[in-house]
């Protein structure tokens, strides 16, 4: 196994620093279901301590309960000590705890100065008194960013420190990064890095939650690793291995197996995307073979795949351009799209418009649309579909998750599509109706549609791919073929085996 | 796709009912008191008379359904009739024949629309910004064609266009009632409205299901423009003249039908029979007022608390039964 970047332990003891954070016995329910079954983290003054786990392992969750996004069901938080319980995220910044979320949230049209202290200016403060201020701050943390300028003409990287830097305004006690490196290239990775090696020296307890095992190991100096909603592991980084901390993740014995059998003939479809400023992707289908794609946040799988269908970027499928969604649905490529409260459902509409609404010109006649033929395709697939409660006139925005992905599935497959793409099929989509959606997908498989599935929840690419795409750093770095473990993707896919 | 959210809730049938039907409450309350208050005002005479002078409103109320639907505005449906309104009297003193002029004055609305519809689509530019510079450019260009006379002397066909009674329904009447219809069988039954609520609903969404989202947005425009030239020809029949003034501020009574009448300023969600509605109790209101010699003054004030409050009635029932 080969570490993407050198292994250098913290040379730092940080054992003798007392625990500032202690969470206990954390429980949170949404409605009926429980994410998180009694979790424990203890982190250190002047630790970075690693939260790793799968998606949906609860450290999202975890965090945005300690960050005071929501409240938990029932446990304890202490902080120094003493036991808390923040009501909002200003509340737990006044009590020094600070999360950067994944999206920099900075107001882009003000200057760094106004944003550093925006929420805590004092009225009365001059442009200069600001200004000064933000300097002498930004100076104790080693950082020079422009001054006087609206944030939105910096780089991401600056931006990056710029929210950092403002996070340590009020001094901290606790703060928490959430896959900070995803939109940075590598010297701001490195630069960042630093950063967080100084906030450490200040004796602040950072968190750091990625995907990359290789950071994991050149900044952190313990790691927990979350399964499920429950803990499985802490540890000390310089007492593990990558390999170990993989199986931690995914669990030692993880068979997944396919329900899509590989296929073999001649691809029928040859596939040429453009992603506007990264690598274009060449690919290959096969009638009836599903292709996963597998990647984190900024590994460049998003953009490739919304390239496909002419969304920043551009595609060639077979030779003919498709440059919009219009001309994809035109050629019979139809995709299911992530967001499907936005992009996907009609939330307004009925259960018949949506599913209707990719194939009017079909029931139509000179326009109008012929409420006959409409009726029987929409029954159609509310059938196949199993879409509950199965009433065409019921409005699609009061309907579950997993009905109102079922219905936009219903909408892609009502216009006969000659290749299928899905985007995240089954995000936000309860078991039961998950596991339905899965056998809708090997299903149409086996009756020799080609598919592209991309996920980032890579045991759902295992149980339907005959072929995986691992997305990296912007490019495709590895192709694995079924059968394969959720272990070796996982390896791939957070850089821990290259090859 | 209105009237959907009736079919999943789970308050009492009143609720519901009301919540479905308390727009026709709120018109019915209306007519009760004016005939309390007037006792000429519940008269055959004096309900065409309402139908006709609403008439006009109901016009671009109807094209300002379709752009509201969709997710934007029109402000310059009054300049759009303005000018529509000048080009088909110098049209008619030209001596094109009567239905020339109707077709011609037509396209010319439908034209002028979908510029904005471009502007918006292609040009990605707000539809509130876009309507408001075509509202000034419009009724400037209004004025330097007609140098700010008045332009009278119309054909005797023009003349009767807006003035006759078949049947004993007065024109405009008719011609509203088409428009209604048409209107909503557009919205109602063609793709064409499918698109437009979809895309009024979520534009993202429109994509993704693969619509022509630009030219529904060109179109939507377009239409509004047509309906903005057929109350040119209307307006200006009756009035024997096209005035550089005409339709100043209709904008605004249209946007009131269609808001009183129950379609969502965000888009998405409403419909042409509210639209209708809205303008009748618009209609009336003005219509009573007049009857019971209420200070004009007073009466701006009474028009904007009366569309508060039925929009708050809405509101109300509404968020009851959610």
């Amino acid at each position: 196994m080969t570490a993407l970047y050198e292994v250098s332990p913290p040379t730092q003891p940080t054992s003798s620093h007392p625990p500032v954070l202690h969470m206990t016995d954390i429980v949170k329910r949404f409605g009926p279901v429980e994410v998180l079954h009694g979790v424990h983290l203890e982190v250190r003054a002047g630790e970075v301590h690693a939260l790793l786990g799968e998606n949906g392992a609860g450290k999202s969750t975890l965090m945005k309960i300690l960050a005071g996004v929501q409240p938990a069901t029932s446990g304890e938080l202490r902080l120094g000590g003493e036991a808390v319980r923040f009501r909002s995220v200003a509340d737990a910044a006044r009590h020094g705890v600070r999360m950067l979320f994944q999206e920099l949230s900075l107001a882009p049209d003000l200057s760094a100065e106004e944003n550093l202290y925006l929420g805590d200016m004092s009225p009365l403060i001059s442009d200069r008194e600001l200004r000064d201020q933000a300097a002498a701050h930004l100076h104790s943390l080693g950082l020079d960013l422009p001054l006087g300028v609206p944030v939105r003409t910096l780089s991401v990287g600056e931006r990056q420190m710029l929210a950092i830097a403002r996070a340590l305004v009020g001094e901290p006690r606790v703060l928490v990064f959430d896959e900070p490196t995803a939109p940075l290239t590598a010297p701001e990775i490195e630069k960042l890095f630093e950063f967080i090696a100084q906030i450490r020296g200040r004796g602040v307890a950072v968190v750091y939650i990625s995907h990359h095992l290789g950071e994991v190991f050149r900044i952190a100096d313990r790691v927990t690793v979350l399964r499920d909603g429950r803990n499985i592991a802490t540890s000390d980084v310089a007492s593990t291995t990558q390999q170990q901390i993989i199986e931690w993740m995914v669990g030692r014995h993880v068979e997944v197996q396919s329900r899509v059998q590989p296929v073999s003939g001649d691809p029928v479809w040859q596939i040429e995307a453009r992603p506007t400023g990264a690598s274009p992707l060449h690919l290959e289908l096969r009638a009836g073979e599903v292709i996963g794609l597998v990647g984190i946040v900024g590994s460049g799988r998003g953009a490739a795949l919304r390239s496909l269908v002419g969304i920043g970027g551009e595609s060639l499928w077979n030779g003919q351009p498709v440059l919009s969604l219009e001309d994809a649905l035109r050629r019979g490529i139809g995709i299911l799209p992530e967001d499907r409260k936005a992009e996907g459902a009609v939330l307004d509409g009925t259960i018949r418009e949506n599913i209707a609404l990719s194939s009017l010109p079909a029931v139509s006649r000179a326009g109008v649309v012929q409420s006959g033929p409409e009726r029987q395709l929409v029954q159609q697939w509310i059938e196949q579909l199993h879409i509950r409660p199965a009433q065409p006139e019921y409005l699609t925005g009061a309907l579950s998750g997993g009905n109102q992905q079922k219905v936009v599935l219903g909408r892609v497959l009502a216009a006969q599509p000659k290749v299928l793409i899905l985007e995240e099929p089954t995000r936000g989509v309860d078991i039961g109706a998950r596991e339905e959606i899965y056998e809708v997908i090997a299903g149409l498989a086996a009756a020799g549609l080609p598919i592209i599935l991309s996920s980032g929840d890579a045991q759902e690419v295992l149980g339907l791919a005959t072929r995986i795409l691992v997305f990296r750093g912007g490019e495709v770095v590895s192709e694995l073929h079924a059968p394969v473990t959720l272990e070796e993707v996982i390896a791939h896919v957070t850089g821990a085996r290259t090859h | 796709m209105s009237q959907a959210h009736a079919r999943t809730d789970r308050s009492p049938a009143w609720r519901q009912l009301l919540s479905r039907y308390g727009l026709w409450l709120v018109f019915a309350a209306l007519l009760a008191i004016a005939s309390l208050l007037s006792d000429r005002f519940l008269t055959v005479p004096n309900f065409l008379n309402i139908a006709r002078q609403t008439s006009v409103n109901a016009l671009l109320a109807f094209g300002m359904t379709a752009v509201i639907l969709k997710g934007g505005i029109d402000l310059s449906v009054g300049s759009i009739l303005a000018v529509v309104g000048v080009i088909a009297v110098f049209l008619d003193q030209a001596g094109v024949p009567f239905v020339g002029t109707v077709l011609l004055s037509l396209a010319a609305g439908g034209l002028i629309g979908s510029l904005n519809g471009v502007m918006v689509a292609y040009g990605k530019i707000a539809p509130f910004i876009v309507t408001l510079a075509a509202l000034t450019i419009w009724r400037g260009v209004t004025l330097v064609l007609t140098d700010g006379s008045p332009l009278s002397k119309l054909s005797p066909a023009f003349q009767a266009f807006g003035n006759v009674s078949p049947l004993g329904v007065p024109s405009p009447v008719w011609l509203a009632l088409s428009a209604l219809l048409a209107t909503w069988f557009l919205l109602r039954r063609t793709g064409w409205g499918r698109g437009i609520y979809a895309l009024g609903s979520s534009e993202d969404a429109a994509r993704f299901a693969g619509l022509p989202v630009d030219r529904l947005k060109v179109s939507v425009y377009a239409f509004s423009g047509l309906m903005s030239a057929l109350a040119a020809l209307l307006l200006t029949s009756r009035l024997n003249s096209a005035q550089p003034t005409a339709g100043s501020g209709f904008e605004l009574d249209a946007i009131a039908a269609v808001v009183v009448g129950g379609t969502s300023l965000a888009g998405g969600r409403g419909g042409v029979i509210g639209t209708l509605l809205g303008a009748l109790i618009i209609g009336v209101l003005n219509n009573a007022m007049n009857l019971l010699d209420v200070n004009a003054f007073y009466q701006q004030i009474v028009k904007g608390l009366v569309i508060v409050g039925a929009l708050l009635f809405e509101r109300f029932l509404s968020s009851r039964s959610a």
